[in-house]
């Protein structure tokens, strides 16, 4: 199914969280400044509804995401208040894919853990909670992964300063 | 042992007096904890599992990542779009034509521009004998790892062939950066498709080399079969992609079934078939099913190499991209196949010169997430055998 059917599909079923979604756009000449948008339509789902709407992906009998492929962050600049979580899911049966946005605040980003619904987020969700210092609620294994233990600060946050030295050894 | 010198025993020993001069002495022995890595020639690189073993019997496996974590996600931020390309070479050092190609692909996608033809078939001839490149490592150097010495080099015969074609087109043996954002670097040098064509020939011959020293010796089956199981389910649940899903028994390659490039013309016209594993040797979804995929895999790239080659047009390589290269805001996300799995990148532009994130889904790291869950229950001899069965690249793991 193509994305407009997909999203169709999930306002039929009433997916929970579904926000809305987002295509790809012209720039519209009307609006100056406009840059218009390329490249793939996502849905937006709240964050804290996050893993009833994957429930609904990997069951439903016409969507059935069977995979998570990927589970990462974005801090989209300095100054915005918030954190997007990115979800890719691929359906191996109707060979379809579908892109997800949560938005997450900055000063406090908490979600529920989507551990439950797809075994592949556990390591996913470690990456991004020790690059974005993003908490997942009920995660079952909240250990960095690729970070040493005692790394301190979320590097993939636009903010992040590097630190002077490690353990004694100059990070110049 | 009189019970005068018995020293006090320890909380977990129990001593029973059984006659004159005769003790018996229960000592529970606790689980042994030892690390296998960061330093060992079986993990593929630089990667620590700490194992918990109950004498042979692996009771717990924890991997432990980052020894080979070089910030590619983070620099994907600082420098330009063009400039990143040589760091997409270094995650999966083995295939690195097809992580230039995923990389390419994903910033196409947001620039919306056309591939010549030349290009597009030149790329799949790079990226397929990668492909058989970095399957000949997977399969020689599992061999090793088992205890077979012999096929390594076998397999490493072919892979210097492929290496000093690919030295021709571009110039170097393992990290490209030939496949570029447009197109390619530069077109092939006269003679390089005849020589790409005797390869094939010549490697149709050794791949049966391969079959009959390795894959159905005696000696590797009992050493792979039966061993590692991974189910249906679970090769789905933990989002494993490549051999690891097609050796369960799953029929899914993204050439096929997403296609991208003119991999949907190739499948159409007939040229190659994808190999599912069916258990012929033990249990489906077992260690050596994977190994057989791979080499079977090998076969069907030659094939798709010769559909381009009779297929080849004249023109030009790149299409034409600015030397400062700003990308249209939006986010893309391009999953390809690469010897190891879905290799996927997702980048996000705000219309700039860098962009704002580049996120790469490696394979080899979701495919590693498995071992905490196959490796117990299984002895340490088969736990390297597991291992090596996962064909990872460490690069691709930790980034």
């Amino acid at each position: 199914m193509d994305f407009q059917a997909i999203h169709d599909r999930l306002r039929a079923v009433a997916a929970p969280g579904l926000v809305g979604a987002d295509l790809p756009r012209k720039p519209d000449p009307k609006v100056k400044k406009d840059k218009g948008r390329a490249g793939d339509p996502f849905v937006i789902v709240e964050a804290q509804r996050l893993v009833e709407f994957l429930e609904v992906c990997r069951d439903d009998d016409r969507l059935k995401f069977e995979q998570l492929v990927d589970l990462s962050a974005t801090d989209p600049a300095k100054d915005d208040a918030q954190l997007w979580i990115n979800v890719q899911l691929l359906s191996l049966k109707f060979r379809h894919r579908l892109s997800i946005k949560c938005l997450l605040p900055k000063a406090a980003p908490s979600m529920p853990s989507t551990v439950p619904v797809y075994r592949a987020s556990q390591w996913h969700e470690r990456e991004c909670a020790e690059m974005f210092g993003i908490t997942f609620v009920g995660h079952p294994d909240p250990r960095n992964i690729l970070l040493p233990d005692d790394w301190v600060g979320s590097p993939l946050r636009k903010d992040y300063e590097f630190p002077k030295e490690y353990h004694g050894i100059s990070c110049e | 042992m009189t019970r005068e010198t018995q020293s006090t025993p320890a909380a977990s020993t129990r001593v029973q007096r059984l006659g004159a001069g005769e003790l018996s002495v229960d000592i529970r022995t606790p689980d042994l904890e030892v690390n296998f890595g960061p330093q060992h020639p079986a993990t593929h690189g630089v990667m620590r599992i700490l194992m918990r073993a109950d004498g042979e019997l692996v009771t717990g496996a924890q991997p432990h990542l980052g020894y080979l974590h070089r910030c590619a996600e983070k620099i994907g931020e600082n420098v330009e779009w063009l400039q990143y390309l040589p760091y997409t070479d270094r995650y999966d050092y083995l295939a690195s034509m097809n992580n230039n190609l995923g990389y390419s692909l994903a910033v196409e996608a947001l620039l919306g521009v056309e591939i010549p033809r030349r290009a597009t078939l030149i790329r799949i001839i790079c990226a397929e004998l990668n492909r058989i490149g970095s399957h000949l490592v997977a399969f020689g150097t599992y061999g090793l790892d088992i205890g077979a010495f012999t096929p390594f080099l076998y397999t490493f015969r072919e892979r210097e062939w492929m290496m000093a074609l690919f030295e021709k087109i571009c110039g170097a043996r393992l990290t490209y950066s030939y496949i570029r954002i447009g197109g390619l670097f530069n077109d092939a040098p006269p003679g390089w498709f005849e020589e790409v064509s005797r390869f094939c020939d010549v490697f149709e011959q050794k791949w049966q080399e391969y079959v009959d020293l390795l894959l159905v010796n005696q000696i590797y089956v009992k050493r792979t079969a039966n061993i590692g199981i991974i189910s249906r389910e679970m090769a789905l649940d933990f989002g494993l992609t490549g051999p690891m899903v097609r050796g369960s028994g799953i029929d899914w390659d993204l050439r096929r079934d997403m296609p991208y490039m003119c991999y949907d013309e190739i499948w159409r016209s007939g040229a190659f078939k994808i190999p599912i594993a069916r258990g012929e040797m033990g249990a489906l979804g077992d260690c050596w099913d994977r190994s057989w995929v791979r080499v079977m895999e090998m076969i069907e790239s030659i094939k798709i190499v010769r559909w381009c080659l009779d297929n080849m047009v004249e023109g030009p390589v790149i299409a034409d991209i600015p030397k400062t290269l700003k990308v249209p805001v939006g986010e893309a996300y391009v999953g390809i196949e690469n010897p190891r799995g879905e290799l996927g990148h997702y980048v996000v532009s705000d219309g700039g010169k860098v962009s704002i994130r580049t996120r790469v889904r490696g394979p080899s790291f979701c495919n590693l997430a498995v071992l905490e869950d196959i490796l117990p229950g299984s002895l340490v001899g088969d736990a390297i055998a597991i291992i090596g069965s996962t064909d990872i690249v460490v690069g691709e793991t930790d980034r």
